[in-house]
């Protein structure tokens, strides 16, 4: 048990902050499983259109590992598989049918699951489809099963904006994230790694015995993984780690427990343009216009499957992404404002971290999709490095990555960072720099060269 | 009124994008677009949402910080000019006097520079950076008044050009463009800007010494009791920091420049380490000087730190020169070395110097130049310790 008390970082005042209840969320009738948002994964089907599907019956496998198969998050017909630019399989979408059924696998009681060996576990996470719930870093993807990671990190505590309260999400889910934590120890030499914040009231997260407990304090990014498993004990030269989201541990958990994939999603709702920002109970891979029924409010909106930093644009008739579990909504704004630099500025109109607004930190703040600038070079006042609470210097990592001198990126630390760490960054920066997508490129040329 | 002005230049907008008839010229008219309606970007991939700041407001909130000084200046100007004639005149008539002398400069670097910038916008095809608006706010500011616009137009000229677009720009740039334009005339016109002749409007030949230029001239004399005994101006501690004194247009005024320099920090556009790290470098190596008083002949030595501070462009420099981002530190350890090193040289060129008895032009381009060098050793730190975590 330690503590980190980290104090650079920042939490976002956003209009439209999901309120602490949960309600039931309307039953979906399409589900869909996107396979291009899965890092250097090349998807190979399993199933045509018009095929019928169970819960967790393997969709996809990987062309490069074909043991890892990604779930169907619903039972019924498959309606469309849909193609984007040079053939990309864009998404699997199933409509429904009335009585879902599941793919059945074995179940044990939690006695049993202590003296299982790790292939078993293995090649059971791999047969029901729940391997690709796992994540490792570095490169933030899933990871190849045959490598047996470090330590497996799980945050129990989302700091970034308008997230799932995980006190709610895990209420009474005790044995099932026993049984997960369990199962995770099982796959590492190492430890499992359960991090959450001082305010966690969360008996689940507090009482779960197994995994060796840290607490971080402070603003965001401090709930992201990576921030903690930096702190904790860092990622070095050919390390690799595993991470897996709490919410999916319960998932894990439960699939061991019953033998059924659980669909179960904790979601929120929230931003400026939604009128009743809450928790819903979904389920995975919903359609987002089920999330958000008549409650939005009526302008041009954008909506954002994950958070307003790291999300992905999205749309109504799109389907939430497999690891989030926030739908963001902001208004999309197109206005220009006269003289707008010169405007001393009001806590209605602006927002920034720097002074140079008046009343310009309020709460609530109603954003929009505006850049509020154009980009410009790098203006090194330090609005990367207050926000990023690691030993990691962004802005020589930067130049590092844009003159892809790749063992200068590797000395630097590219390897402990991932762009949802650095999209603080880029929300800050007065240039208007996509650093997060720079730290992205940058990844992306480590994996290529090995 | 400004839905007519919108409608004009939405109208004359394809005109300027790509295939249309003034395709090259997009940057001027997209600097004169957004400078006047703030941009209509919007994000395409997270972060969705983005803080208000920008490199435009930065810019203009230098140059606000910039504007007392010019006011002051300009007053400065007339009153040094009503004791030169022997004149009695209002702080308005000053004024009025100044500003008559120094609009004429303002002027001619803000076209120079303006020139420059959408030229080498419009041929390398970068967009128009606002920071040219905060190098041409500062090259009058360093200028004494009677400097000829020529010399202006030349030096803006050298700034903008060889001091930053040769190095591809903005943000690319090693020295300080603004400081650039400064040691241009300072090396290739130099009566016009040193010497104890051009720091004040007067008649032909008037002469006054700055307040460094009096204990340089003599030697074995105790720098307090000679500037404290000086006749001609009144170069006590108080006026000096007041700013009545003669010298560059905004140099003199310490209290404002201190207001500026506490503003910029505030709203967390300047860097506080490098100003406090410039002072202590300053007040540390001057009461050394003071130590080796007794044992050399120089009387610059014998100046007390606290008169360090407030003579000559010390304070300018640190808040307006040396705090520029770009050109400086980009780390916060580096920004503390980077601080004391100009706050020391400082004093080193000033004491040691025999030509020229202020040091701080100088000594900004001098750690300017090692800025990137002291990164790199706290860059080779940072990794250092990543490398000893990978051998564990």
């Amino acid at each position: 048990m330690a503590d980190y008390n980290l104090v650079k970082g920042h939490d976002i005042r956003i209009a439209g902050v999901p309120k602490n209840s949960v309600v039931e969320g309307k039953a979906p009738e399409f589900v869909a499983l996107k396979p291009s948002e899965f890092r250097g994964v090349k998807p190979k089907l399993m199933v045509q259109e018009g095929g019928h599907v169970k819960i967790g019956t393997p969709l996809f496998h990987d062309k490069t590992n074909s043991q890892i198969t990604w779930p169907s998050p619903g039972s019924g017909e498959i309606t469309e598989i849909k193609y984007g630019p040079r053939r990309v399989i864009e998404k699997i979408v199933i409509k429904l049918s009335d009585e879902e059924s599941s793919e059945s696998f074995s179940s044990y009681n939690p006695q049993e699951l202590n003296n299982l060996s790790r292939e078993k576990i293995l090649s059971a996470l791999l047969k029901g489809s729940i391997f690709p719930f796992i994540r490792q870093r570095p490169f933030n993807k899933v990871p190849d099963p045959d490598i047996i990671p470090r330590d497996i990190f799980i945050s129990g505590w989302n700091s970034s904006p308008l997230a799932v309260n995980l006190d709610l999400a895990l209420r009474r889910r005790l044995p099932q994230f026993q049984a997960g934590v369990d199962i995770l120890n099982k796959l590492t030499d190492g430890k499992v790694h359960l991090s959450y914040n001082e305010n966690t009231v969360s008996d689940t997260l507090l009482n779960v015995r197994g995994a060796r407990a840290h607490t971080f304090n402070g603003p965001h990014p401090a709930g992201n993984v990576g921030i903690q498993i930096h702190h904790i004990s860092p990622i070095n030269l050919n390390d690799l780690v595993w991470t897996v989201n709490a919410q999916d541990v319960v998932r894990i958990g439960n699939f061991f427990l019953t033998g059924k994939l659980d669909t179960t999603l904790f979601v929120t709702v929230g931003g400026p343009s939604v009128l009743n920002p809450v928790h819903i109970k979904s389920r995975l891979g919903s359609k987002i216009e089920y999330l958000l029924k008549d409650n939005l409010s009526e302008d041009e909106n954008r909506v954002i499957s994950g958070d307003v930093l790291t999300g992905t644009k999205s749309s109504l008739e799109d389907f939430i992404e497999f690891y989030h579990s926030t739908i963001s909504v902001v208004p999309h704004e197109t206005s220009r404002e006269f003289l707008g630099m010169l405007r001393p500025g009001s806590s209605s109109s602006r927002y920034s971290l720097t002074n140079a607004f008046i009343g310009s930190r309020q709460k609530d703040y109603s954003f929009n999709t505006l850049k509020n600038g154009s980009e410009r070079y790098i203006l090194p006042i330090d609005t990367w490095e207050n926000v990023l609470p690691m030993d990691i210097i962004p802005n020589a990592l930067y130049r590092a990555i844009y003159a892809n001198d790749i063992e200068e990126m590797e000395q630097l630390g590219i390897i402990e960072c991932d762009e949802e760490d650095f999209a603080l960054c880029s929300f800050a920066c007065p240039s208007k720099i996509d650093v997060g997508g720079m730290i992205r490129q940058g990844l992306d040329l480590m994996e290529e060269e090995g | 009124m400004l839905g007519l002005l919108k409608k004009v230049l939405d109208k004359y907008r394809e005109n300027f994008e790509e295939g249309g008839k003034l395709e090259r010229l997009y940057p001027i008219y997209e600097a004169t677009d957004t400078i006047l309606f703030s941009t209509n970007e919007v994000t395409e991939t997270g972060p969705h949402i983005r803080d208000s700041i920008d490199t435009k407001r930065v810019m203009i909130l230098v140059v606000i910080s910039l504007l007392p000084l010019y006011f002051f200046g300009a007053t400065n100007i007339g009153f040094q000019n009503s004791i030169a004639i022997g004149l009695e005149r209002s702080n308005w008539e000053n004024f009025w006097f100044g500003f008559s002398k120094i609009l004429p400069i303002i002027i001619v670097t803000f076209t120079a520079g303006a020139f420059w910038e959408l030229l080498f916008a419009v041929v390398r095809k970068h967009p128009v950076s606002e920071g040219f608006l905060v190098t041409c706010a500062l090259i009058p500011l360093t200028m004494p008044a009677g400097i000829p616009l020529w010399q202006i137009v030349v030096a803006t000229t050298f700034g903008i050009v060889i001091g930053k677009e040769i190095f591809g720009g903005v943000g690319m740039n090693i020295f300080n463009p603004a400081l650039m334009a400064r040691v241009f005339i300072f090396f290739t016109y130099p009566t016009k800007i040193s010497g104890d002749k051009v720091w004040v409007l007067g008649p032909d030949g008037y002469s006054g010494a700055t307040a460094l230029s009096i204990p340089a001239a003599e030697l074995n004399q105790d720098a307090f009791t000679l500037l404290n005994n000086f006749g001609q101006f009144d170069y006590s501690w108080w006026n000096m920091f007041w700013g009545w004194i003669p010298g560059s247009i905004g140099e003199t005024n310490k209290f404002l420049i201190i207001i500026g320099a506490l503003f910029l920090a505030y709203i967390k556009i300047v860097n506080w380490r490098v100003m406090f790290g410039a002072v202590l470098g300053l007040v540390g190596t001057a009461l050394l000087t003071n130590l080796v008083a007794p044992f050399s002949s120089n009387s610059m030595f014998t100046i007390p730190p606290h008169y360090h501070l407030v003579m000559g462009s010390f304070l300018f420099g640190t808040a307006f020169m040396a705090t520029e981002p770009v050109t400086g530190c980009h780390t916060n350890q580096g920004r503390w070395i980077y601080g004391i090193l100009f706050g020391s040289l400082t004093v080193i060129i000033r004491s040691i110097n025999p030509a020229y008895p202020e040091g701080v032009m100088l000594s900004i381009l001098f750690v300017n130049a090692f800025a990137a060098l002291i990164d790199w050793f706290v860059i080779q730190a940072n990794i250092k310790r990543r490398q000893a975590r990978y051998a564990q």
